[in-house]
């Protein structure tokens, strides 16, 4: 852990900048991996919801609309984890909060009512069929964000 | 497919165990990168002549879609991995393979229910 001392003297090399208190790129780091899963997420469900509109909408309009929403949340959080900026982290932060949102509550969904839902979406039974990684990413993602927010957190 | 399966195993592992050891990506990731590729290539060229002799699985778009899907994920892993060298990279790499893995998995399955 970096020493929080202020040295008088003037700049300190090698110090990442979130210790001056500017919010670090997200996309650095730990955040690659980060970018990486979200990156394989949004693929996976914009190709999936893709083939499900294209091919069968009419069976399970909503399923498939939910599939489709997923999808968009999730291009929306890989591109904002991925670019500096404020408005990139406000996007970031609100795609991850929303993510979290729906995968608990598609996830009780489906657990509660399963004749209702076809499983057909990423966050089906809490993202069981991607190995919980819907569930754990949004978790992880907040956290990531608030980690690199920088010192007095104006930057939002 | 099992040398496939086999193949994104051994990426996921190494690339976890080099994240671990702290180590930078360097020649090593690639040359296994490369590897897995390849082996993701021969799968591809095996399967497009199935499908052309006609044997096809019921979910074909689906189908198709893996595998190409399967074709680009090293690459993009590679690019993303050393465009910043830190020993995170080795993770995005082991993510990489782990994913190549899934998706053989799931083509497997594809073509196991299209056989039965």
């Amino acid at each position: 852990m970096p020493d929080r001392t202020v040295d008088p003297t003037g700049d300190i090399p090698n110090i990442p900048r979130a210790a001056s208190g500017e919010p670090r790129a997200t996309a650095s780091g730990f955040g690659r991996v980060i970018v990486a899963l979200y990156a394989v997420m949004a693929v996976a469900a914009v190709s999936r919801s893709a083939v499900q509109i294209a091919t069968r909408f009419s069976e399970a309009p909503i399923a498939y609309s939910l599939s489709a929403f997923a999808a968009v949340v999730y291009v929306l959080a890989t591109f904002g984890l991925a670019r500096r900026g404020p408005t990139a982290r406000r996007l970031a932060t609100v795609a991850c909060t929303v993510e979290l949102v729906g995968v608990l509550t598609v996830g009780t969904f489906t657990v509660a009512v399963p004749s209702d839902f076809p499983d057909e979406t990423v966050w089906s039974l809490y993202g069981f069929g991607y190995v919980f990684i819907p569930l754990v990413l949004p978790v992880v993602g907040l956290w990531w964000l608030r980690r690199t927010r920088g010192g007095t957190g104006s930057a939002g | 497919m099992v040398a496939l399966v086999v193949g994104g195993l051994v990426v996921f592992v190494l690339g976890g165990v080099l994240a671990a050891m702290g180590r930078t990506p360097g020649d090593g990731v690639l040359v296994l990168s490369a590897l897995l590729e390849l082996l993701v290539l021969v799968q591809v060229v095996w399967a497009a002549a199935a499908l052309v002799r006609g044997d096809r699985p019921a979910e074909l778009l689906v189908f198709v879609l893996y595998l190409l899907g399967t074709v680009v994920v090293m690459p993009l892993v590679v690019f993303w991995s050393l465009a910043e060298r830190t020993r995170w990279g080795h993770l995005v790499v082991a993510i990489g393979g782990l994913t190549v893995m899934a998706m053989v998995a799931r083509l497997w399955q594809m073509w196991q229910a299209h056989r039965a």
